[in-house]
Formats: structure tokens, C-alpha cells, sequence
């Protein structure tokens, strides 16, 4: 684990991990704010929108299908006053999809931060300075004086290794 | 125009920024105890209404709506604060916006609470609002999907989920930082809340995904949903309810009263937890020219309103019509027209009267028009019915009165509580990136 | 064949004596208002005799118009009640469910003929009224609405009685209380469905008018008055 203060040597540190072969999978970036790389750096694609749009969609599609339901099923005897409305169906499809989009949205970044992701509690987490962006390599054991030099090089201070099981 | 964020310097935002969090002054016990008193005269009204009947209140034959409504309409058009403010401005990357998103948000969820007790509270029978909601049940009975106010309560609680998640979603990384506060209850609780947030990139950036896509969507919520609280009076023949133009009129009035809000809002949290540097007159100058912006779309859509009425001429419009400009509730009007439109013109309008001293003075008289507003659709036109055998006039009583008192004072309980418990400026948000410093 | 109930009220024959007010108060078990209350306008007259002035005294005219629930076959009512307290029976009528009302008044508001009333409070008769309660029609409790539901358990007890001695029901067997109570017999009650009916042929009748009928509301309510 290394702090950085500069971005540029951070970014730098990081292309060149990445050019000794350290997977991007294998680094991660701890910092109090959140830090906005260039592309191509450390990207990590998201299928948040995708399962948004899905969500939506099922959430939309079984409300109304539910509502639907209810409406011609209904058993109430009436002298011919309808009991489906297409048009409150609809606000309610409508309401319903942007419903489950939000819980969608909310659930997949649960899963996607890695917060609700059961946790290996070998791995040591940086307790974060203000100001401080530290840089977690993971890494086996014939790889660690290569990652530690060019840590070093790019400007690292207080870099620090880990033993773990 | 920049932000004074560059110039302070990284520590000291970090201090400000957290340290309300930590004891109270005197003047918040004092606030806080007199607003809970308020609070409590308004449940003690609720339950002698809820034993003795709604007859204790002023509503009577025609006027079957008064203030309870009034306040659902109104509570429910301040939310629209925090959508406007944090969504739109998140999507437009305008940068202003950073100090002011959590305090907006906050007031979206709580004016959500608040505004959603009053469909339970304006009932005949309250004990039975469940009914309402679609579940089986051995009687075979569900509820009527036509009906508005089944599209109410869908919006409606769309809307709640979808603003709680957006005040969530950012808090956590501010959380996380509090995660090493000196009361062991409170660590526990942000610990909790936090989820275990480390602060790693990942988490940042499924975290900025997330909030991109809940601005979108929160903006489409939040259109709907004033839509359809204004469809509860569009949808039914009622003179000058049955108005297409009901829909987008108060979708406008409800960001126009959220934005007085948290121009108010804003400038009471400024003096009390000192945050001159971070709510700066860049920050109210510029709310005051959307203040400003929405002043004039309210009054467009207004005066079409009328003149639409007035021009057609038909008789029982007329009525009501009357009865708002030139009869009994012509008070009203004009103090609505004054406190929408003229007093924003002129105090906003006028680039060296706009400080932010006349901007706060600006947003309280918004909102009591806005509220006027939402009075004068409601008790005019239930007042004036086809039949005008059946007229009538609305007289409200303290019940109602110890009612609406009580959710202003409660929304002050509910803010004061917050400020207290999270940092009212997103911390994580507003502090510069580190690069910054060199 | 289904029946379809409507009632005919002959304008021209009304006296605005308001026996009918009377009947239907004591047939309902309608609740009684203190003087305060109907000051506030919280009285409930399931049917109402409507007065209207012409012209300056002496030449003063007055109009009687009974108003009662007119029993929409559009009713603007129904659509809107959240828990279908409200809705249309097969025989026509727009019926009032209590048990299922919540109090959220959207139904009063939506009504033009403002027919709807509520049960401010729990319903008080002053001493002895409360004797004279009728056992087939329900109390009503605090926090619901009500309205004029054309003596329904008169209907009831009508075709029950017709289905229990085998006999068809016959023109102007059951009326509800306003009907058989009028002095001046300007109302009629009966089956629409039926072409023989009394109130079928009245309201085919050139004098036949509906109250804001322009408003798509169909209701099944005919006043019989002069063309002017």
C-alpha cells in the first residue's frame, strides 16, 4: 500500500503496474474524495444502467400486469360502470417502472461498491489520511520488490507491505 | 465564478463542515423544545378529531376540502426542492450546486413525510387508510385503480423511496468519515449506516454511477408526481378544477415554493452553524435568479389560467371566478399575486436589491403566496358548486390550524435533527480534489 | 329483464310543502343537526326543495325544484372513490356502500348536484326521535358519506315480496317515502325498463327535462316542467 498526494504521480504509478502486469482487478484507489482519472487509467465498467432499465421494466411489468389483473378479475357486480381504466393503468405502469428502476439502481450499487459483497477480512483496508489517495496493490510474493521499486520511483510516500495469508 | 473552495484551506472545511455534529447550543434546545411543543398541541388536535369526528374542524357542505388538502398540495410541491436543485443541477455539472444538494435533498424527503400524512389525516375514518393499498385480502376487495388518488399514493410513494434513496446514496462516504466521532452511539449508528464504505475507487465510482441514473430518474419522479397530485382536482367537473393546464401549473408551483424553501432554508442554516464561507452570495444570487425565473412561469401560466376563465365566460366558472377576485376571497388573491409575483419582481428583479437578506424576505413571502395559492384552488371552487342552492364558505377551526402549525413545526424538528446528525453540506463533494492544492 | 329505477317530479304540480324532506328524514333514519351545526352548513337533506325567485315583489315568482341524488348512470361519483364505496349496481341505482367509505370526500366534490352528505359526528336524535328509527336502514357512523339511495330497502322488501308470492312486480308497488308522501302526487317511482311504467311514459313526455343534463351525467331523475 502506498499514499500519493499528486494525482499525476499517481496515475503514472498505476500505467506502469499495469505495464509489469498487475491486473487492474488487483489495484484499488482509497481516498476520501473521489478521484477522477483519465480514461483508460483504472476503468471499471459498470452495468448499472443495463440493470436500471431491466429493473424498470420487470418493476413496471408486474404492477401492471398485477393492476391488470385485479381490475378484470374484480368481482364487484356493476351495472356496466367499468372497473379496468386504461389510462390509470397507465400512471400507474409509469410510476411503477420509474419504481423499479430506483430500487434497481440502488440494489445494483450495493452489489457493484462491493458494500453488500461479503468481504475478505484478510485484506487489509488503509485507514485514509485527508488529502491522501492510497493505493492498494495486491500482489504475489516474486512480484512484490518489482511493484515496490516502481512505487517507489513514481513518488510514493509511506508505502507499506503486508504479509497475508 | 469560482467557488471559495480553493481558497480554503483542506482541514478547515473538513472542521466547519463537521462540527455541528458534535453538542447543541442553547438556542437549538430552545428551538427544537418549542417546535416539539407545537408538534404535540397538533397530534392532541389530531386525536380529538380522530374521536370526535371531522366535524370539529370547518369543513361543511360543499367545502368538503379545506386545509388539510391545502397542505398536502403545498408539502408535497416544497420536495420538489431537492429534484430540481440536486438532479438538475447534477446533470447540468453546475458546480454551485455542492454546498446546497444535501440540504435540498433533506428537504424533499421530510416535506415527503410530512406532505404524506395528510391523505391519512384529511380522512373520514382514518384508522382505515389501508384500504387503499392493494393487498389480498379474504374479502376479495381491492382497491378502485381509476380513482386519483390510487395514483396518488403510487406516486407518492415512488417519489419517498426514490428521495430517500438519493439523501442516502451520497451520505454514506460522509458517514464513513464520522465513522471515528467521540459518542460510542453515534459511531455506531454511522458505522451502521455507512455499510462498511472504505472509500476505495470502486465504491466512488459505482457511487457516481448510481447518482447519474438517480437524477434522471428522480427528475421523471418528480414530474409525475406533482402531476398526478394536480390530476386529484383536474379529474373532476368541478368549475375551474376540470383545467388541462392543472398538470405542468403545478409542477411549476412546486419548484417555484421548493426553491423559496431552500433559499430560507439555506439562509437560516448560514447565520446558525456560521457556514458564510461555504453559502456564499454566489450561491443565493444565483437561487435568486431561478427564484426570479419561476416567479415569472408562475405567473404565465396564472394568468392564462384566468384569462382562459374570464374569456369563456361560463357561469359557473364565473362564479368561482368572482368569488377570487372581487368576492370574499379577493384578500386572498391579492396577496397572492403581490407575494408571487410582485415582491420577487421587484426585490430579485433589481440586481442591487438582490442580497440575500431580501432574497430570504423574498422566499417567506413566496411561500405564504404559494400556500395561498393552494387555498385559493381548493376553497373557492368547493364554495361555489353548480348547484348554487348548495354554496357555502369555508371557516377553518383551531383543530386545523394546531394541525398545519404542527408540520412546520415538525419539519423544523426533523431539520434541526438532521443537522445535528449528518453534515448539511456533503463533505465529500464539496472539499477539493487533492490535485487542487499544489 | 333487469329492472332500471328512475323517478319522474312534476315541477308544475310541486307546492314546495316539503313533505317529501319530511318522509325521506324519518324513512332514513337521517341524523338531526343542532342550529350551530346547520349554521355551518352541515345539515343532511337527502332531498332538498330548491327555491327560486323570479322578479320583484308583487310580481314575485317562486320555483320548487326537489333535488335528490339522480342516480347517474355517468355518475361523476363513482370513478373517483378510491375504496369503490360508490358504484353502480346492474338495477341502475348509484349505490353507497358505509362499510367501505374512508371519509376521503372526493365523491361530494365531484358530484354537480352537491346530493352527497357527511357524517360530521355520530349521529344524535333528540329525545323521543330515537323511537322512531326505521330497523331496515342502517345508522351510519362518524366519517362516512351518504346520500339518497331511491329507498333501497323498500326495493328490497318490494321484490322480495313479489318473489316470495310468485307474482311479477307491478307499476307503482314500491315507492320510496318522498314519492308516496307527496300531497300533490307530482312524483313517480318505477321501472324504466318497463315501457308500461308510469315513469317511462312521463319521462318520454314532451315536458320531460333533466337537470344539467348537458353535462353527460344521465340521470335518471325526469322533472316534468312547461316548455318555455
Amino acid at each position: 500500500m502506498a499514499d500519493f498526494r499528486e494525482q499525476s504521480k499517481l496515475e503514472a504509478a498505476i500505467l506502469a503496474l499495469k505495464a509489469a502486469g498487475i491486473d487492474a482487478d488487483d489495484m484499488d484507489v482509497f481516498s476520501e474524495e473521489p478521484v477522477e482519472f483519465r480514461r483508460g487509467i483504472l476503468d471499471r465498467p459498470s452495468r448499472m444502467s443495463l440493470v436500471a432499465v431491466l429493473g424498470a421494466i420487470t418493476t413496471g411489468g408486474l404492477a401492471t400486469a398485477g393492476v391488470f389483473a385485479a381490475q378484470h378479475n374484480y368481482r364487484l357486480i356493476t351495472g356496466g360502470m367499468p372497473v379496468f381504466s386504461f389510462w390509470g393503468t397507465g400512471v400507474i405502469t409509469y410510476e411503477t417502472t420509474m419504481l423499479g428502476s430506483v430500487l434497481a439502481t440502488f440494489g445494483w450499487f450495493l452489489w457493484e461498491s462491493g458494500l453488500l459483497r461479503k468481504r475478505d477480512h484478510n485484506i487489509p483496508v488503509p485507514t485514509v489520511l485527508p488529502g491522501v489517495m492510497c493505493l492498494r496493490v495486491r500482489c504475489s510474493d516474486p512480484h512484490v520488490t518489482r511493484v515496490r521499486q516502481i512505487l517507489d520511483s513514481a513518488g510514493a510516500t509511506d508505502t507499506v507491505r503486508k504479509e497475508v495469508a | 465564478m469560482a467557488t471559495s473552495a480553493p481558497e480554503l484551506p483542506y482541514a478547515k472545511i473538513r472542521e466547519d463542515l463537521f462540527r455541528p455534529l458534535s453538542g447543541g447550543s442553547a438556542r437549538y434546545w430552545i428551538t427544537i423544545c418549542a417546535a416539539l411543543s407545537i408538534v404535540i398541541l397538533g397530534l392532541v388536535a389530531w386525536s380529538i378529531q380522530v374521536r370526535d369526528g371531522m366535524g370539529v374542524t370547518g369543513l361543511n357542505r360543499p367545502v368538503f376540502w379545506g386545509f388539510y388538502i391545502v397542505d398536502f398540495v403545498f408539502w408535497i410541491g416544497i420536495s420538489h426542492a431537492g429534484t430540481l436543485i440536486s438532479a438538475i443541477l447534477r446533470l447540468t455539472d453546475a458546480a454551485w450546486r455542492k454546498p446546497v444538494t444535501r440540504a435540498a435533498e433533506a428537504i424533499t424527503v421530510f416535506c415527503l413525510m410530512i406532505g404524506g400524512m395528510f391523505p391519512i389525516i384529511h380522512l373520514g375514518r382514518s384508522w382505515l387508510f389501508y384500504w387503499l393499498i392493494p393487498y389480498p385480502n379474504p374479502r376479495l376487495l381491492w382497491p378502485n385503480f381509476r380513482s386519483p388518488l390510487l395514483w396518488d399514493l403510487v406516486a407518492i410513494l415512488t417519489y419517498v423511496t426514490g428521495s430517500v434513496i438519493y439523501l442516502y446514496l451520497p451520505l454514506i462516504p460522509d458517514m464513513a468519515q464520522l465513522g471515528e466521532h467521540n459518542v460510542p452511539w453515534r459511531r455506531r449508528l454511522y458505522r451502521i449506516l455507512s455499510l462498511g464504505w472504505t472509500g476505495s475507487d470502486r465504491e466512488w465510482h459505482a457511487l457516481e454511477r448510481a447518482m447519474k441514473l438517480m437524477a434522471c430518474i428522480i427528475l421523471a419522479i418528480a414530474v409525475s408526481v406533482h402531476t398526478v397530485v394536480s390530476w386529484d382536482f383536474a379529474m373532476s367537473i368541478a368549475p375551474m378544477w376540470h383545467s388541462t393546464i392543472f398538470g405542468p401549473y403545478f409542477v411549476v408551483g412546486a419548484i417555484f415554493s421548493g426553491i423559496a424553501a431552500l433559499l430560507l432554508v439555506m439562509g437560516t442554516l448560514r447565520r446558525a452553524l456560521g457556514l458564510e464561507l461555504y453559502l456564499t452570495k454566489h450561491h443565493f444570487n444565483n437561487l435568486s435568479k431561478l427564484l426570479l425565473l419561476m416567479s415569472l412561469l408562475w405567473f404565465y401560466f396564472t394568468f392564462a389560467e384566468y384569462q382562459t376563465v374570464w374569456y369563456g365566460n361560463e357561469p359557473s366558472e364565473m362564479a368561482v371566478f368572482a368569488s377570487k377576485i372581487r368576492g370574499p376571497y379577493a384578500p386572498f388573491f391579492w396577496t397572492m399575486v403581490f407575494c408571487n409575483f410582485v415582491v420577487p419582481f421587484i426585490l430579485l428583479g433589481i440586481k442591487k436589491l438582490r442580497t440575500i437578506t431580501t432574497a430570504m424576505i423574498a422566499s417567506v413571502c413566496v411561500l405564504i403566496g404559494m400556500w395561498l395559492e393552494r387555498y385559493l384552488i381548493v376553497a373557492p371552487t368547493l364554495g361555489n358548486p353548480r348547484m348554487t342552492s348548495a354554496a357555502g364558505v369555508y371557516v377553518p377551526t383551531w383543530i386545523e390550524f394546531a394541525i398545519t402549525a404542527a408540520t412546520f413545526s415538525g419539519m423544523i424538528v426533523l431539520y434541526l435533527l438532521f443537522s445535528k446528525l449528518f453534515p448539511i453540506i456533503a463533505v465529500w463533494e464539496f472539499k477539493p480534489h487533492p490535485v487542487e492544492e499544489e | 329483464m333487469e329492472h332500471r329505477w328512475g323517478m319522474s317530479i312534476d315541477l308544475d304540480r310541486c307546492t314546495g310543502c316539503e313533505a317529501c324532506v319530511v318522509a325521506c328524514h324519518a324513512e332514513n333514519n337521517l341524523p338531526v343537526s343542532s342550529p350551530e351545526q346547520a349554521e355551518k352548513g352541515r345539515t343532511a337533506h337527502w332531498i332538498r326543495v330548491d327555491r327560486y325567485y323570479e322578479g320583484e315583489f308583487p310580481d314575485v315568482k317562486v320555483k320548487y325544484r326537489p333535488v335528490l341524488c339522480q342516480q347517474c348512470d355517468n355518475a361523476p361519483c363513482e370513478p373517483v372513490c378510491p375504496t369503490y364505496a360508490t358504484y353502480h349496481n346492474p338495477e341502475g341505482l348509484n349505490v353507497q356502500v358505509y362499510n367501505r367509505c374512508v371519509g376521503t370526500f372526493y365523491c361530494a366534490n365531484n358530484c354537480p348536484y352537491t346530493v352527497r352528505f357527511f357524517n360530521w359526528f355520530a349521529p344524535e336524535w333528540p329525545e323521543p326521535l330515537q323511537l322512531q328509527h326505521n330497523p331496515d336502514v342502517a345508522i351510519r357512523p362518524a366519517g362516512v358519506m351518504e346520500k339518497c339511495t331511491f329507498c333501497v330497502q323498500r326495493i328490497h322488501r318490494g321484490k322480495r315480496d313479489a318473489a316470495e308470492e310468485n307474482r311479477p312486480l307491478s307499476d307503482g308497488e314500491i315507492q320510496p317515502a318522498c314519492v308516496q308522501s307527496c300531497p300533490a302526487e307530482a312524483m313517480a317511482f318505477g321501472d324504466l325498463n318497463d315501457p308500461e311504467s308510469k315513469v317511462s311514459k312521463l319521462a318520454g313526455s314532451g315536458r320531460s327535462t333533466l337537470l344539467m343534463g348537458e353535462l353527460g351525467t344521465k340521470p335518471k331523475v325526469f322533472y316534468l316542467e312547461r316548455a318555455k
